[in-house]
This record gives structure tokens, sequence and C-alpha cells, in this order.
């Protein structure tokens, strides 16, 4: 098990309104699982994938990541974590003065990987997603399936052991959501990459192993 | 993160907004333009005024006059003759006195008639206590008594400095003299012969020979001028230390119950010196102000930078970059503006101070200050020593991080997911 949290509640506070976005939510995920996570918007889901990616805190309960209560890591502790994450953004964020082989090779950079291998490992990332002609454009410059396509470039430059991703396929046509979905399947299969995927869509959830359903900050269905 | 990746990012950053990295940059450099510059006037003044008072005039000399020096001396209305020197020969350590009668007159050469001052001394005395200054570059100094004879100074002979040159050796020309007798005015004319030009001086004198003066017999001067009064004594001592100096020059004014101006080159340097300081100190502190704004613009810069790149950090964040690298970039990004700020306004001080220089604004406002006393004009120019070079470097690199520190803690201090979610 590499992933586990328990009682886990999130509550925030805008101006005088609290928000509970997590109502107590337990979760075990296994190693090699493909697990995708429905529900309509303002359920919770967000909120739980940046608790799981170690992005935010919870207000009560646990998250564990590889036996490591995250609650008891110092900041520095927290970026070595980050670093073994891959983590997907509902709305892509690259960084836009950069190219879309700089933004991929963005956390290499900073685990300080040096610029030789990083170049190969971008680039490489960059073809498998079908972006190698557009790599030196800016990220300001291409179009919202190719920024998706960057930013899962960029959460596998790391190699992480394990993929979150927030909504990969909501800004993409049919016909990229399939090959995003190949991709990601590809992945879980051949490098036993652990992915975890928030989406709305059905038919995304359908191609994985597992599919948990969230209302109101809980989780309702397995 | 590796330290080049680092300022690539910062660098990255501040390209983004060129115009406002520009003028946050502009700032620094005022600032630290005013700092070099006026180092290295002042500075470059202080040193050059002292090589002249070490070379224009002997530092065995003290000069008893009644002059103002123009630096805020008030003096009484005491006439001091020049049969008073004898006074001074009595005191202690006194070697010679040099008394030197001197008047603004006007010279009338051949095609020119230029204002002069003209100056009665014992040629062989004032020879044998400014011997390296006092020195014919054409014709000879010889001693005379009480004949028309003149030795021209250097600026006198070519006083537009283009090589138009006014004076011949054993050419005559007039002296012209207005007095008042009685209720009339006087225009007392004579012919004087012209024995010898002066070598180039250059600078400050007090008591000493310059080269904008015309010299002529101390005798003859009496009769010219037909008066016993002197403005200026020049005093020769024997023991020529700091503290023998002091001493003979405080009983000199005591033997004149203080109602004439002694001073030696070490007091002169000193009186200027002061003078300057102050003006460094108050400077000083208007350019403490300045850097203090620029560094405020900094700050200011980087506060609206962080706020618009919260989302960008959060990102950064997410991908592993720690606290700590976060913190460097920042503070890189206000770094290299304060770099390229002081090292912009270093250039741009040295050049300030070069065009003061050349325009001649400060030496110009001194000789304008000085002229017609017994000190010349003081040239001066610039100079950028090391120290100064590094104590700019130090405030503009000191300036911008204590500034950027704070932005930059606020943006380590950023938690991801609370980044993200800003727009």
């Amino acid at each position: 098990m590499i992933i586990e949290t328990s009682g886990l509640e999130k509550t925030y506070t805008l101006g005088k309104v609290s928000i509970h976005a997590l109502r107590g939510v337990d979760l075990k995920v296994e190693k090699g699982d493909l697990i995708s996570i429905l529900g309509p918007s303002g359920c919770g889901k967000s909120t739980l994938l940046n608790m799981l990616g170690a992005l935010d805190k919870p207000t009560e309960g646990k998250v564990i990541i590889d036996g490591t209560d995250v609650s008891t890591l110092n900041s520095g502790q927290l970026s070595e974590l980050r670093r073994r994450i891959g983590f997907v953004f509902q709305f892509f964020n690259l960084i836009p003065r950069f190219s879309a082989k700089k933004n991929v090779e963005m956390p290499l950079i900073v685990a300080g990987v040096k610029k030789k291998e990083r170049t190969k490992r971008s680039i490489e990332l960059l073809e498998s997603v079908g972006l190698s002609e557009r790599m030196n454009h800016k990220a300001a410059e291409l179009s919202g399936g190719e920024r998706q396509r960057v930013a899962i470039a960029r959460a596998l430059s790391n190699n992480p052991r394990y993929l979150l991703m927030d909504e990969p396929t909501g800004n993409t046509d049919s016909k990229t959501t399939q090959e995003i979905m190949e991709v990601i399947k590809r992945l879980n299969q051949d490098d036993g990459v652990t992915t975890i995927v928030v989406t709305h869509d059905h038919n995304v959830a359908a191609q994985t192993k597992r599919t948990l359903e969230m209302l109101d900050g809980k989780i309702v269905k397995w | 993160m590796e330290f080049t990746e680092i300022i690539a990012y910062a660098a990255s950053a501040i390209k983004l907004r060129k115009l406002r990295a520009g003028l946050t940059i502009l700032g620094i450099a005022i600032g630290i333009t005013a700092l070099v510059g006026l180092l290295a006037i002042t500075q470059g003044f202080q040193i050059s005024l002292k090589a002249q008072l070490q070379r224009g005039f002997a530092t065995d000399t003290i000069v008893v006059t009644t002059q103002n020096l123009g630096f805020g001396y008030e003096l009484k209305d005491f006439e001091l003759l020049i049969d008073d020197a004898e006074i001074i020969e009595r005191i202690d350590n006194v070697k010679q006195t040099i008394p030197m009668l001197q008047k603004n007159c006007y010279g009338n050469f051949s095609n020119y008639t230029i204002p002069i001052s003209v100056v009665g001394v014992d040629f062989a005395k004032y020879e044998s206590v400014y011997p390296e200054s006092f020195k014919a570059s054409a014709g000879s100094i010889s001693s005379y008594e009480n004949q028309s004879v003149a030795v021209i100074g250097k600026s006198v002979n070519d006083p537009w400095q283009n090589g138009t040159l006014l004076a011949e050796i054993n050419r005559d020309f007039e002296i012209l003299y207005t007095t008042r007798s009685d209720f009339e005015f006087v225009n007392e004319t004579s012919p004087f012969k012209c024995i010898a030009i002066l070598d180039e001086i250059g600078g400050a004198t007090v008591g000493g020979p310059s080269d904008y003066s015309v010299y002529i017999p101390l005798e003859r001067a009496k009769s010219f001028f037909n008066t016993t009064e002197t403005s200026t004594i020049v005093v020769q001592v024997e023991q020529s230390d700091e503290e023998s100096i002091a001493q003979t020059s405080k009983k000199i004014e005591d033997a004149f119950d203080s109602q004439i101006l002694v001073v030696s080159s070490a007091s002169i340097y000193k009186t200027i010196s002061s003078v300057m300081d102050q003006v460094q100190v108050l400077m000083t502190g208007v350019i403490a102000i300045s850097l203090l704004v620029a560094g405020v613009g900094i700050m200011n810069i980087m506060i609206i930078s962080l706020m618009e790149r919260t989302r960008e950090i959060g990102i950064m964040k997410a991908i592993g970059m720690k606290d700590g690298t976060v913190l460097a970039i920042f503070l890189s990004e206000s770094l290299i503006m304060g770099l390229v700020g002081t090292l912009s306004g270093i250039g741009f001080g040295y050049l300030l101070a070069l065009g003061v220089n050349n325009l001649d604004l400060l030496g110009g406002m001194i000789s304008s200050a000085t002229e017609g006393t017994v000190m010349g004009g003081i040239p001066s120019t610039p100079i950028l020593t090391t120290t100064n070079l590094l104590s700019a470097l130090f405030f503009g690199i000191a300036v911008s991080i204590l500034f950027g520190i704070y932005p930059a803690w606020r943006a380590s201090r950023l938690e991801p997911v609370d980044a993200l979610r800003y727009e």
C-alpha cells in the first residue's frame, strides 16, 4: 500500500463562511492501482487530490504516503516528497514564458539533474506525447490539448512512483482524450505507475481499474 | 537546484518586465552615481590640494596676511606694514621674512590691456624660499633694488591659453594703477621691463609664486604705489615640524594681538579639508536618502512581482522546489537589479565627476572664492579609488539585499495550494 488516508477532513473558511470540503475520507491505494474518482463539481475531488499530492494539509485525519505521515514532514521533506509525485493540474499550470521543453525540464532542474540528462529526458517525453514538433514553442503559444500533454509530460519527467491527475481530459476532444488515456494506461501497465485520475467523464472512469464516487466530501461508492 | 539555474530563472523573470526593472535599476544607479561622483570629486580635490600645498609652496613657511582667504575668517580693519616684518624676525625659529606688497592693476602690453595682480617682493629672498616655483623659463631673475623691472607669471603672458603671448624679454610694458588723491582719481602709469617669464606653477599658493601675478622689486613697489602697507608677509622658519610651526604661528599672532591671520600649508589644508568634510557629510546624507528611496523602489517592485507570480511560485513548489530556492530566486532578482544599477552608477558617477571637472564647476567655484587672495585656482582631477569602488559596490548590494529580503521571504513561505488558487 503506498497511499492511505484515514478520517480525512478539510474545512476552508472563505470570509465568514466555512466550507467542509472533505468530511472524513478513508482511502487505500495499492501499488500499481489505476483509480478514477468521479463526482459532481464541489464534491471535494480536487481537495482530496491536493492532500494526496502533499500540496495541502488536512484539518483532521492523516495522509500516509509510503508509510510516512505527511503532517510530520518539514517543508524540505515535503519538497522531496513532491518530487516523487507526478501531478497534473486541472488548468495545466504551465509557466507561460518558458518553452514546452523548459516546462517539462523544470522538475528536473529543481531536482538538480544535470543538463545533458534532463534535455534528453524532456525530449523523449515530449516525443512520447506527440509534441516533438512544438517543443520550442512557449507554453502560452500552445493549444489547450497541447498544454495538457505538456503538463502530463512534465508530471512524468521525474519518473514518479505515482501520478495524480486532476481532470486531465477536461479540456480535450474525444480523440485527444483517448490518446491521453492510452498514455495513462500504458504507463500503468508497462511501468507500474500508480495513478489516480479525477474526472467527471464516465468514459474515462470506465477505462480505469477502479472507480470511486464522491459526494459532499465523502466517498459514497467504491 | 543549480546556482546557474537559479540565476537564469531570476533573469528570465526580470526580462519579463523590462521597463519596470529598468526603472528600478535607474533608481539604484542614480544613488550610486551620486555616491561615486561625489567621492571621486571630493577625494580627487583633497589629494590634488595636498599635493599642491606641498609642491606649490614650501612647507617651511608661514604666511602672515590681512587678507580674507575666503573661508569664513572675519578680519579686523588692521594695517600691516612692511616694517612689521622686523617684529616677526625677532621671534624664535624665524629664519627670514619676505614682505609682499600686492595691488590689483592693469597691465598695458603693446596690443592688449589686461587686469593683473602686481606683487612687490625681494627677488633674491623670494627665490631662496621658492626655488622650485620662482624659476624663469625665459630670461633670468636677478636681484634688483629699485628698478622698473618685472618677472611675469605664465598665465599673465598667455592669458587665454591659446598661444597669444603678451610679454617679451627685455621689452617694456606699462603698469597702470588707479589711486585716489583727495577727491580725484589718479592713474599712475609707469613702464616696466620684463626680465623673466616664470615656468608654469599650477594651482594653489599661499604666499608663494602664482601664474597670475607680475612681480616687481619691493622698493620699486613702495615708490610706485606710494605705500608701506603690506597685505602679506611670508615667514620662513628654521624648524618646520608641525608643532614648531604651530608654536611660531601662535607667537606671531600674539605679537599682533590676533589682528592678523597666520596660515601655514598644514592649517590651510585643514581648513579646506574640514569644509570639504562638511560638504561630504551633507551630501552623504542626501545620497543615503536617495539609496533608501531606491531600496524602497526595489521592495515595491519585488512585492508586485511576488503578487503577479504567486501562481507560478505555487507551481514551482508543487513540482518540488524548496523554500530556500524560492528565496534565492527572489533575492537574485533584486540582487541582479541592484548590481546592474550599481555598476552603471559607478560608470556614470565617474563620468559625472569628469564632467564636473572638465566644465570646471567645482574648480571654478573655489577659484572664484579664492581669486584675488594669496591663493590661486586649485585644479583637481577626480579619483576613483578601489576603496570607493568597493564601498559603492557594497552599498548597492546591501540595499538590494536588505530591501529584497522581505518579498523573497514572503515568496518562500507561500503554501503551494494557496498559491495555486490565487488569481
